[in-house]
């Protein structure tokens, strides 16, 4: 062979070394926080990723290139589902993280099963996102993975053992035999089979249920921004704890007008708006001691990851990473373990390789059930519940949480906190 | 007990309501211009009043805050409001517009998540057993100022008067040498300073975030509608009247809360269907 | 000539296509513009395309039923969202509960949406203008308060998905939804064009004149809202099934103020005019999706400038500068002709001329 014969042959020899790569969707509300959030913990993941040598599948090394999709999902359902098929067909994705109003999600995993593409979606709890497909129509929807947060009635069944806690908080430290719990729930489809069930364990007696007394349920629309009347209806009715179920703009409203007029109750349950670290901010500092349920929190490890995670990403963004930062972490993170472990990027084969995942991330120990979401319990993915204490974000829960006969908590949580007018009303 | 709370929140609401509704029923008394930037007008206000107190000090935040949002208001009907008052749909359009373009303007600065403005008074008081916040008796202070404030200005001055003429009778206020686009620039200016009061009034009280003018402008709207087209005292009996209808809900059957607009609007559609020209409002008729 | 024109034959086609179509800019662009729906596919099948023209074209019916009554009639709809969002759940819910296909489903939400805007119609014999227009903003809103008061039968916040597609391929429902809008494109055309048009404009103009004339203007204003719902409803069927999915985004306010935006941009009580601002609009803001962060920002600014300075419209504005009407016949004109192509006057006579009649 001439001289340029042996160039050219080692040009192409050294390409084929060369990283392909893996472009991976990330999709979410990129003017919004949450949005934000998705796209840095992915940004995260894929640094760390590459920086490790890429993702090795048949002796090839390949790079991730993530590519930032703007859904524009909180403003128009079907402008996301034009915009994820727009990355699908014209932006050549091979994969989709990510995805955050349920609505749009809804819509959005409806392109993404139609173009047969993996989707491991981070922002929506709708238990409709896997029921009612995975299991009724698993060649249509095999496609679709719920890594973040864990589906909605895992997060009712969570709220309520926090529930239980904050009783028994008011039970030992005010005295109080039987509590009234108001509950605040949110006139959406998701809560609605709610009501029933936690009305029954709250009054039933233990140990089935609380023995406190349900003394009113109000039902504000998902976008109300003015709380006060039913605030000023709770205090009336007496009730000593109000559990909130709240995942649009009426939790920051709901935050500051309790604050501000003291409303002599404990808050628990879920309150979207304040598991971000902008919660002071958006309540005027008058959202201190309300607390809910949360996936992440910059004080306690819930894995040997979580806290390198959190000072990472508050180093590099300055913000307090909320539940679609680290989702989007970890679900990088399986995916990059299951086409590893499948040794191919047919989707067929990462599909039954996901299916066996056994990762430990940032939330948690993830297995997927037959659902393709994530298993709920102790030693899986549990969640936190979280009280802004003193101007911080502190875990409270799980604590000293009985499952069968052992006592699960993480280290460093810390006991839940009345709230001092809260005390003063009620001492007995 | 229900009774207490429905009085007071509902009084409080109104005040809410209606120190917003006044500055848009004010601009469309005089101008004649559907502001439906209005709204807008008042997230901005609150949205520089949150950006600059932790800069300087509130006086100076609040004074700020209300230039930048006449400034904005009068710069707006000179260069696309006045030049289009023929064309009565586009003026709607290109205020709608305008709304938009500031919200995506605040969004592209301040980013989608929720701020809050401090308030002037904190706290609470209880009025009748129902506790109050403070922030809210001052909106509703304010509105009962502002409206008696532009009583005694359109009424009790040479100004007000001239306000009067252009806006009942066009051709006949220029015969005698008043200027209508003076008169406008006035109604606007105007406008965007309630705008602005409103922000430093209610906007503490309000989630603050860069959509927050579209659920204002629905309310702002249906008060003005119902308090008749023109009215100011309209404006607040209108915004009056939605609040107690919403309170009402809420209080009587709180698992109907969610209902509380979609009462509200019935409650407005009823009323215009009775007396199709609003409250206190006078027969359209067309000028030409 | 080889004997009498028979009317519809090709020879006719051929004059009628050289001597009234291609004789105006106006004309030949519309011409133009089918044309170009019709064969699109040939050049690409890209899905996405297909996608945004499909869309495009259902929001252009549905603008164009806006400018039918708010445009032609001058009753103002604020919430147009009402019929459109109306039928979609409609067809929705009776292909669910009964079990029937789209081509079923679909005429019968529209039927509902025309009855319901007739009823909508009706407190505009009592209310009148602004007032009114509030009146139609109130419907969207209180049927969302009703969405969410029976979530069960009409799926809450998340609506109804998974509904029965159009056609079999993206291809298919391309042609069903283009071939749709093209033919009730021309109905809103004629019936603008038509003596009922020339009522609609004469009720914006002085009710009350029209009234005097013997007009029974209350059919007519009651026509007016039914045929827009009509067509509001067809519009709001086909997007349902088109994106499977019926939900609250649909009765959005923004959904409402949408068909006014394009209708006013392109030109009111012209029925083309929404058309094509649609088709200018509704693509303009998907390929801005390249500057996703000032997309919106840059959409909005885009229609102050243009309503600043073309307040009638843009395509109104642009068949002024390319078409004028003779003096002596009206008939229209390009703006190329010296003399009239209908009775051979002089279009360009000096002004003072022309104040000669």
């Amino acid at each position: 062979m001439n001289k340029w014969g042996v160039l050219v042959s080692l040009v192409l020899l050294s390409s084929s070394a060369w990283a392909q790569t893996i472009r991976i969707g990330v999709l979410g509300p990129m003017a919004y926080l949450q949005g934000r959030h998705t796209w840095y913990g992915a940004t995260l993941a894929a640094e760390e990723i590459n920086r490790a040598g890429g993702i090795q599948l048949n002796r090839r090394s390949y790079r991730i290139e993530l590519v930032r999709v703007d859904t524009n999902e909180m403003v128009s359902v079907p402008d996301a589902a034009t915009a994820v098929e727009r990355a699908i067909v014209a932006q050549r994705i091979d994969f989709l993280i990510g995805g955050f109003r349920s609505e749009a999600v809804l819509a959005m995993t409806e392109v993404a099963a139609e173009y047969r593409k993996i989707f491991l979606t981070t922002g929506s709890a709708a238990v409709g996102l896997t029921a009612g497909r995975v299991d009724q129509n698993y060649g249509r929807y095999k496609y679709i993975f719920r890594v973040s947060p864990y589906k909605a009635t895992d997060i009712i069944q969570t709220t309520l053992l926090q529930l239980g806690e904050v009783i028994q908080t008011l039970r030992q430290q005010l005295n109080i035999p039987q509590p009234k719990v108001a509950l605040l729930v949110e006139r959406v489809l998701a809560w609605d089979p709610v009501i029933e069930p936690a009305s029954r364990i709250i009054s039933a007696p233990p140990p089935q249920g609380y023995g406190a007394e349900v003394v009113g349920v109000w039902r504000p629309s998902a976008v109300a921004t003015d709380l006060t009347s039913e605030l000023t209806a709770i205090q009336r009715a007496g009730a000593q704890v109000i559990f909130t179920l709240l995942s649009g703009p009426a939790g920051t409203a709901f935050g500051r007008e309790w604050g501000r007029l003291k409303i002599p109750a404990a808050t628990v349950g879920a309150n979207v708006d304040a598991q971000q670290g902008t919660w002071l901010e958006a309540t005027s500092n008058l959202g201190n001691y309300v607390a809910t349920i949360n996936f992440i929190a910059p004080d306690i490890a819930i894995t040997p990851k979580t806290i390198p995670f959190v000072v990472n990403f508050r180093t590099r963004f300055r913000e307090i990473p909320i539940y679609t930062a680290s989702g989007t972490y970890d679900a990088l993170y399986i995916l990059a373990d299951a086409l590893k472990r499948a040794n191919s990027l047919e989707a067929d084969a990462v599909i039954e390789a996901l299916e066996t995942t056994d990762y430990v991330g940032v939330g948690g120990r993830y297995v997927f059930d037959k659902l393709h979401d994530v298993k709920w319990g102790p030693g899986y993915v549990t969640g936190i519940g979280v009280q802004w204490v003193d101007g911080r974000m502190v875990t409270f829960w799980p604590r000293n949480w009985r499952v069968g006969n052992q006592l699960v908590g993480y280290a460093g949580t810390r006991p839940y906190q009345l709230p001092p007018w809260v005390v003063e009303a009620w001492r007995r | 007990m229900v009774l207490a709370g429905v009085l007071v929140n509902g009084l409080v609401l109104s005040g809410i309501y209606g120190m917003l509704a006044l500055g848009f029923a004010l601009t469309y008394g005089v101008a004649r211009v559907l502001n439906l930037a209005h709204t807008a007008f008042y997230m901005v206000a609150a949205y520089t009043l949150f950006f600059l107190v932790g800069r300087v000090g509130f006086v100076e935040a609040a004074f700020l805050a209300t230039f930048v949002v006449v400034a904005l208001a009068l710069c707006a009907y000179r260069l696309l409001l006045e030049p289009l008052k023929q064309h009565e749909s586009t003026v709607l359009i290109v205020t709608i517009a305008l709304a938009l373009l500031l919200q995506e303007l605040l969004l592209l600065l301040f980013g989608g998540q929720f701020r809050s403005v401090p308030a002037l008074l904190p706290g609470f008081v209880e009025v009748l057993g129902v506790r109050v916040a403070q922030q809210a008796l001052l909106a509703l202070g304010f509105a009962a100022g502002v409206l008696l404030a532009t009583w005694l200005l359109i009424k009790g001055t040479r100004l007000g008067l001239r306000i009067r003429a252009a806006a009942q009778e066009q051709e006949a206020a220029e015969l005698v040498g008043i200027s209508l686009s003076g008169a406008g620039y006035w109604a606007v200016g105007l406008g965007g300073l309630t705008a602005a009061l409103a922000g430093l009034a209610v906007a503490p009280l309000a989630n603050l975030e860069p959509h927050m003018w579209s659920p204002s402008l629905l309310v702002v709207l249906a008060a003005v509608v119902l308090g008749g087209l023109g009215s100011l005292p309209g404006a607040l009996l209108g915004a009056s009247v939605l609040a107690f209808a919403e309170v009402l809900v809420v209080n009587l059957v709180p698992g109907g809360s969610f209902l509380r607009t979609t009462v509200a609007l019935l409650v407005m559609v009823i009323v215009l269907l009775l007396k199709p020209e609003g409250l206190f409002g006078t027969s359209f008729v067309e000028e030409r | 000539m080889r004997g009498p024109l028979r009317i519809w034959s090709w020879p006719w086609v051929l004059l009628y296509l050289r001597h009234e179509v291609l004789a105006l800019p106006g004309r030949t662009a519309i011409l133009l513009f089918v044309i170009f729906l019709l064969l699109f596919p040939l050049f690409t099948q890209d899905p996405y395309w297909l996608r945004v023209l499909t869309l495009t074209a259902i929001f252009a019916l549905y603008a164009a039923s806006w400018d039918l009554l708010s445009g032609y009639t001058g009753q103002v709809s604020l919430g147009h969202a009402f019929f459109f969002g109306l039928a979609g759940y409609a067809s929705a819910i009776l292909g669910r509960e009964l079990g029937l296909p789209p081509w079923a489903t679909i005429p019968l939400g529209v039927l509902l949406a025309a009855l319901v805007g007739v009823l909508v119609g009706l407190p505009s014999l009592r209310v009148k203008g602004p007032y009114l227009s509030l009146i139609t903003l109130a419907f969207p809103m209180i049927t969302l308060g009703f969405i969410f008061l029976f979530p069960r039968l009409t799926g809450g916040e998340f609506g109804l998905s998974g509904l029965p597609r159009l056609g079999q391929s993206r291809l298919e429902e391309y042609y069903i939804v283009i071939f749709i809008f093209l033919v009730s494109f021309l109905i809103l055309w004629k019936l603008g064009g038509s003596r009922i048009g020339l009522v609609f404009h004469a009720i914006r103009e002085d009710e009350t004149a029209v009234r005097m004339a013997g007009i029974n203007t209350v059919r007519y204003k009651l026509l007016a809202f039914g045929v827009s719902a009509f067509f509001a409803g067809l519009a709001g069927g086909l997007y349902a099934h088109f994106l499977r999915i019926a939900g609250p985004d649909s009765l959005s306010l923004f959904n409402s103020i949408q068909p006014i935006v394009w209708s006013v941009f392109g030109g009111l009580a012209t029925i083309y005019g929404p058309v094509a601002g649609t088709f200018l609009l509704f693509p303009l803001l998907d390929f801005l999706r390249v500057v996703e962060e000032v997309r919106m920002a840059a959409f909005a600014f885009l229609i102050l400038l243009l309503m600043r300075f073309l307040p009638q419209g843009l395509v109104l504005a642009v068949l002024e500068r390319l078409e004028e009407e003779c003096p002596r016949c009206k008939v229209r004109n390009a703006f190329t002709r010296r003399r009239c192509r209908a009775c051979g006057v002089d279009l360009h006579l000096n002004p003072s001329a022309e104040f000669r009649r």
